[in-house]
């Protein structure tokens, strides 16, 4: 099975005065098609970093990372961009556009710049990525006038809309609460089920990575600690070592549930 | 709204040449009549196209600048466009050969010049770094401005009164023109810059939800930045050159239009085009008849406006 993303020797922050070592890598990992890869770790680990390097936002010290057997700097930013599409933790308070615009700003890698207007196409992968998401009613609302959860569906529409086969996610439910957490998580996995698409996501939310994800990166230190299922990773003496901090399973089985122990 | 401000402009153009110290009418031009075509044809009409041209490329510089460094205060001024045109100005002033060397008037070439040094030193200050980011352009454009304008006064200092007088007076902007080889001349340069910026506006669009974001959806932001500094420097260079740094216009006119046409740049592009432009032409306009029989430069008179509208954007953002 060829993976989709593939990265060797992917290393970053080489320059940095750190004596030497680098702050990211070198980190081998592949993203199979299909799956949904949880990037889990302490604060600093570089799970950032290893998510805008995994989608071409940063490039190299050293190391090479290919989708689907093609280097990044094969491709153009648009390819990557029709192959690829991100939603980053950080944006701008202040978002002066309606939903329906936002998320037809995610077809730019299929625009040029002489069209007039976007084409057929592009209005249906718009209403398709609204649909998926479920923001309809909300299309000719102004962005800032939405709450924190609805903000965060509408730029996932977004990414949805540029039709890429990857979805990369930093930090989706930070600042959402339970209500908004729940349904971007339901909204996730019908996302995987309905669309096939294959999704890497980094989070703090332990729970939340062994609910959704089928593999587990535990990131420590700019480097790899394991990889494994959620019922490998989420232990623990693999959490111990990762966090510095102790968990209990309150849990089990194939997607166990942890929580912080404080004796 | 487009359809609105396109009738302003045109209005603007159509009834402006007629009024002014001497007021003249239609029908004298159209009979042929000498002083009233004489003042229509050659002293009116270029003027107010001049003035239409020097708004519209004030305007949409102004709307590229304040997209790429999302910041409703930037201005192309503020990156030290019209410090170094002004420092090209005011060397050939104090060297006398403003007026003419081999017979030609030297001081649009030395503005432009000028405009051109001062956006390549701010693009080679800002691109030594790797992390090519907005801010570090805006540190080299205020220290290439505040630069030029230290040499500008030291110049000032050092030149006797006519020269001083000159200076002073040329960077007060003025848009009194005879005949349309200056309208000819700037025509080219606000096309093309204008249009380098509408064929920028899905990038722009991007740039309002965020750096990074348009990154990911395959902007590329080195050559963005460096798209827009061209084409506005190079706008605002040749306009300079030729009617001397007016402020301002690029800050107000984009502000003013977003509220009324939305932050989308398809529409607010060519908004602050046709806005822009009318807007000149009525500055103008007022400039030259509200101290009638002296002209007022325009610089001066939208600088005057400046203030209280900066005021006025306060209390804006206070009530928000």
């Amino acid at each position: 099975m060829t993976a989709l993303l593939a990265a060797r020797g992917l290393t970053w922050g080489l320059a940095w005065g750190t004596g030497g070592r680098p702050i990211l890598g070198p980190v081998d990992l592949d993203v199979h098609r299909g799956e949904c890869l949880a990037v889990v770790g302490p604060n600093g680990a570089g799970k950032t970093t290893l998510l805008r390097l995994l989608t071409g936002l940063l490039r190299p010290a050293a190391g090479t990372v290919s989708y689907l057997d093609q280097p990044f700097s094969a491709l153009s930013r648009r390819a990557l961009a029709r192959r690829i599409a991100y939603v980053p933790q950080l944006r701008p308070s202040h978002v002066p556009l309606a939903v329906e615009e936002v998320v037809l700003l995610g077809r730019y890698p299929y625009l040029s710049a002489f069209q007039m207007a976007p084409l057929a196409a592009d209005f249906q992968a718009v209403a398709e990525a609204m649909r998926l998401v479920g923001i309809e009613e909300l299309r000719g609302r102004p962005v800032d006038e939405l709450s924190g959860g609805e903000r965060q569906a509408v730029f996932i529409a977004a990414a949805l809309a540029q039709e890429s086969e990857l979805l990369v996610l930093d930090e989706p439910t930070i600042h959402l609460d339970a209500r908004h957490q729940s349904d971007l998580a339901k909204l996730l996995l019908r996302l995987k089920a309905e669309s096939g698409r294959t999704v890497v996501l980094a989070t703090h939310d332990l729970n939340l990575a062994s609910l959704l994800g089928d593999r587990l990166l535990a990131l420590s230190g700019g480097k790899i600690l394991e990889v494994g299922t959620p019922a490998e990773i989420v232990r623990p003496d693999v959490l111990e070592r990762l966090f510095r901090a102790r968990f209990e399973i309150v849990r089990g089985g194939e997607r166990p549930v942890t929580m912080l122990e404080l004796s | 709204m487009l359809a609105l401000l396109f009738l302003a402009a045109v209005a603007a153009v159509l009834i402006a040449p007629l009024l002014g110290t001497q007021s003249i009418s239609l029908a004298d031009v159209l009979r042929g009549e000498p002083t009233a075509a004489a003042i229509f044809w050659q002293l009116r009409l270029p003027r107010v196209l001049l003035a239409l041209l020097t708004g519209a490329g004030l305007a949409v510089s102004g709307l590229g600048f304040q997209t790429l460094f999302r910041n409703d205060l930037a201005e192309p001024y503020t990156l030290g466009i019209a410090s170094g045109a002004a420092l090209g100005a005011v060397i050939a002033l104090r060297l006398d050969v403003a007026e003419s060397l081999l017979g030609l008037p030297l001081i649009a070439p030395a503005s432009f010049a000028g405009a051109l040094a001062a956006t390549a030193l701010v693009a080679g200050l800002a691109m030594r770094r790797r992390s090519d980011s907005t801010s570090t352009l805006l540190l080299a454009g205020i220290a290439v401005s505040l630069s030029c304008s230290a040499i500008i006064l030291f110049l000032q200092y050092l030149s006797d009164s006519t020269q001083t007088f000159r200076m002073v007076r040329w960077m007060m902007g003025g848009l009194a023109v005879v005949g349309y080889g200056d309208v000819l001349w700037v025509l080219p340069w606000v096309l093309g810059g204008t249009a380098m910026l509408l064929l920028s506006r899905w990038e722009l669009n991007l740039l309002l939800t965020g750096e990074e974001l348009a990154a990911s959806r395959g902007v590329d932001l080195v050559r963005l930045r460096l798209k827009i500094l061209l084409a506005t420097s190079l706008m605002i260079g040749a306009l300079v050159a030729v009617a001397g740094p007016i402020g301002f216009v690029g800050l107000m006119v984009p502000h003013i239009l977003r509220r009324q046409v939305g932050y989308d740049h398809l529409f607010l592009a060519p908004a602050c085009v046709l806005g822009g432009g009318a807007f000149l032409v009525l500055c103008d306009l007022a400039a030259r008849t509200v101290m009638a029989p002296a002209e007022l430069p325009v610089g001066v008179l939208t600088a005057l406006l400046g203030g209280p509208f900066f005021l006025w954007l306060l209390v804006l953002r206070r009530n928000r």
